[in-house]
This record gives structure tokens, sequence and C-alpha cells, in this order.
């Protein structure tokens, strides 16, 4: 079918707004996705990586249902799946290809150390600039300067990640090399390819909060089904959950800070595409390296070289991430992506209007608050229950580097939800 | 939503299923369960 529907092209000062927004979620979601990691350091019990994974998607399914539903009210879910029901398989899609890399990253962990297996998961950045420029025309018509600031940024970073998972491991690994690797690599595989839907549905019009609300159900289903199967049935699952319920708290509210994180990344990959967002959500292990160093002491006493490869490896990583920053889509590249979605419109039928709006970051319905508040109480109520039946951690950590870290990602969860609103309206 | 045909409704999953772009991932979670499988 020949395309039939043209887009007018963006404004240059709302072009280079809707990027240095997309830019600031991508470095918000790296420093939310990595403080994710600090409430699983709490949980020190011999639990299975499923149930694990389980409980963290606990936490993500309420979050996804209540905060999302805060800022803009149910209509606009309602709304996004009568206009474009086919994303709605996408996005469940998307959130079984997390579920299953997320279990498969703690299979990694266990078999070959988080040395060897953070780097090797964080190559999905190489591959989520590939699906970026074959599906979704990113990068055409860039400039040979935006082609090395991305690619030779997502090269660095990983330079940096492997100099940083190196230092950070604190003790060798154990067996299974061959497994580690794989369920590593897999794991790089399935999150570089979970941007295909995320990208789709934003060149389609989409609101991110939309997409993470059906994003979640397949998340839960398929860790639920793999539960199950890893478990032996209902029964003996519920028996685990029951034994676990000391630190299920502490899971969940990793999974809940997750989603925040992801929101941003939702938000990048929106705004700047997959070929730049997702090298720079992958400045989360910068965050968490901070976690462990500052708060857990996880560094504590070690050798001056040690100290002078985290810094190294940092500020690879961090001129690496800047690298990408720096190179925003021209409007000849904006040109293709709009190419891309005119195509997604023709191919599915979608109104041409709604794409323009999702592309031009313009508000779509807004909902009323009260599923909203309803939602949240759901949410709040179950958090305080697992948070009566939790335990307080046995962890020694460092209170006030806790409290910095805490106020500084709030204060970027503030300026750049401040931000979103005042550019997009959170669309 | 409706296309200029009107039939935006009956033909989207027939659409998905001609879209190379939905068998990428479906491939890719079908091999990451089996690797899933294998190191369990």
């Amino acid at each position: 079918m020949a395309p039939t529907a043209s887009l007018p092209l963006l404004e240059k000062s709302r072009l280079r707004s809707l990027q240095a927004l997309g830019v600031m979620c991508g470095f918000a979601a790296g420093a939310w996705l990595g403080t994710a990691e600090a409430p699983t350091k709490l949980v020190r019990v011999g639990m299975s990586p499923e149930l694990i994974s389980l409980l963290m998607v606990v936490g993500v399914f309420l979050a996804r249902w209540s905060l999302p539903a805060l800022a803009r009210g149910t209509s606009q879910v309602y709304a996004d799946a009568h206009r474009a029901p086919h994303l709605i398989v996408w996005a469940i899609l998307a959130g079984c290809l997390w579920a299953v890399a997320n279990t498969l990253t703690i299979f990694a962990i266990r078999d070959i150390g988080l040395s060897i297996a953070f780097p090797l998961w964080n190559l999905n950045s190489l591959l989520g600039i590939f699906w970026g420029f074959v599906f979704f025309h990113e990068l055409r018509e860039a400039g040979w300067r935006r082609w090395l600031g991305v690619l030779g940024g997502a090269v660095l970073m990983f330079v940096g990640a492997v100099l940083l998972a190196l230092a950070s491991s604190m003790q060798a690994p154990q067996g299974h090399a061959l497994q580690g690797v794989l369920a590593a690599l897999a794991a790089g595989v399935l999150w570089g390819t979970m941007y295909i839907p995320y990208r789709k549905a934003y060149l389609t019009g989409m609101n991110p909060l939309s997409f993470v609300a059906f994003f979640s159900v397949g998340e839960l289903g398929m860790m639920t089904a793999l539960a199950l199967e890893s478990t032996g049935g209902l029964g003996p699952l519920w028996g685990q959950l029951a034994g676990a319920r000391s630190v299920l708290f502490w899971l969940a509210a990793g999974g809940f800070i997750w989603v925040i994180g992801d929101l941003f990344q939702q938000y990048a990959a929106k705004y700047i595409g997959i070929s730049r967002g997702i090298p720079l959500s992958n400045t989360n292990q910068l965050w968490g390296l901070l976690w462990g160093t500052l708060v857990f002491g996880e560094l504590h006493g070690r050798s001056a070289s040690l100290y002078v490869q985290v810094i190294g490896g940092s500020l690879i990583m961090s001129a690496g991430a800047a690298a990408i920053a720096f190179s925003a889509a021209p409007p000849e590249e904006h040109e293709r992506w709009q190419a891309a979605a005119i195509r997604e419109s023709v191919l599915y039928g979608t109104d041409i209007e709604y794409v323009r709006a999702g592309l031009e970051g313009r508000a779509g319905v807004r909902g009323t608050g009260r599923t909203a508040i309803a939602m949240l109480a759901i949410a709040t109520l179950v958090f305080a229950v697992l948070g009566a039946i939790a335990r307080a951690p046995m962890v020694d950590l460092n209170a006030p580097a806790a409290v910095v870290l805490l106020g500084l990602i709030v204060v970027i969860l503030v300026l750049c939800g401040t931000a979103l609103w005042q550019t997009t309206k959170f669309s | 939503m409706h296309n200029r045909q009107g039939n935006y409704e009956r033909r989207w999953w027939k659409v998905m299923l001609r879209d190379p772009q939905w068998w990428v991932p479906l491939i890719v979670l079908a091999g990451g369960l089996m690797v899933l499988h294998w190191i369990q």
C-alpha cells in the first residue's frame, strides 16, 4: 500500500526541546534504574531467581498501574487502546521479553558473577542501535559526526562498563561458566529486542504511560508462569512466598523504584529514539556502583589501584554517555523518523493526527483523578501490608550517604518530571 | 480507530502477522525461553 499521508516538519525549536528532554529522561532513567538495585541488596536469603524476579515484578505491577494513572488519569489508557489496539499485544510481548531477560540475568550473576555478566547484557545498546537503524530509520541522514558520537559513545560505555564491573566484583563466580555467559548474552539480546515494541508504540503515537500499563500485564503473566513452572505449582510457590514474607517488601520496593526509572526510559526512547535512549539509561551501572560503594561499603579497604580502575571506568562511561547526549537527531534524521511513523500509520490504519500528536509530544486525552486515587490507594495498602510483615535488614549501611543519594534522585525526579510536564504534559 | 477504508478493527491482527517487526521479538522470546529452560 502506498503512503498517502504526510506530516509537516517539526519546528526546529520544538525538535530541540524534545531532544533535550529525551536526553534528560535518559540520564534520569539511569539514576532510578541504578537505585532500584539498592533494596534488593538488603535481601540476603537463599531464594530462587524466579521468585526474586516475580516479587520485583509485583512491585513493578503495582507501580505501573498506580503512578501513570495518577499522572494522567486512566482515560488516556482507554483512548490509546481504542486507537491502536495492536499495540496492546506489542506491549504485552515486550513485557514477556523483559521478564525472561530479568530472570536470565539472575542466573548469569549466579554463574559468572556481576563483573562478566553486566557488560555482556549491556551489549543491548549496540543491538538497540542496530534495530533502530534497520526498522525505524534512526541515524539515517544523521551525518558521520552523529554516527561517530552514538556508536563511539556506545563502545566507550561498554569499555567503562567492563572496568566498573571488574572492579565491583566482590567474589569469584562459581561453576557453570558457559551457562552463565549464554544467559547474560541472551538477556542482552532480549532486552535489546524489547525496544522494538517500545519504538513502534511511540512512533505510532501511544502515550508511554499507557504502554507501560499493558507492558506490566505481560511482565507479571510471564513471570508468574516461569515461577509456577520452576517451583512446581501454585502450592509450592505459595509456600515459598510465605517463607520469604519478611523480604517481600524490599523486593517489591526495588520493583517500584525500577518503574520510575523505566518510565523515564520510555520517554527517552520516545523523544531521542532507541539508538540514543538505551545507552543513556545504561548509566544505571554508575548509580548502582555509587550505592554499592557509598552506602553498602562494597569497596571499603580495597587497594588504591582498584579505586583508580573505578574512577577511570566511571569517567570513560560518562564520556561515552556525553558523546551520545551531544549527538541529537538533526531535522533531516527526524524527517526519516516521521517517514517510519507514516509507514506504521498506513500499515495499521491509525489516525495520522494521532501519530502526529504523539511525535510532537502534544497532550492527548486527560482523565479524571478518581480511578487514579483508587489505584494509588490499593498500591499503598499492599505496600503497607508488606511493610508491616517485613523485617528490618541486618545489613550494615551508611545511612547519611543513603539519604544524600535518595535526595539526589528525588531532585532528578522533580526536575525531569517538571520538564516533562511543561514540555509535553506527560504525553 | 478506523482507517480511511473503515476496516481497521477487522484487520489489525492480520497486518501484524505479516509485519516482520512482529516476528523478530517473538522469535527472540522463544529463543530466550529455550536458553532459560536449558540452564535451569
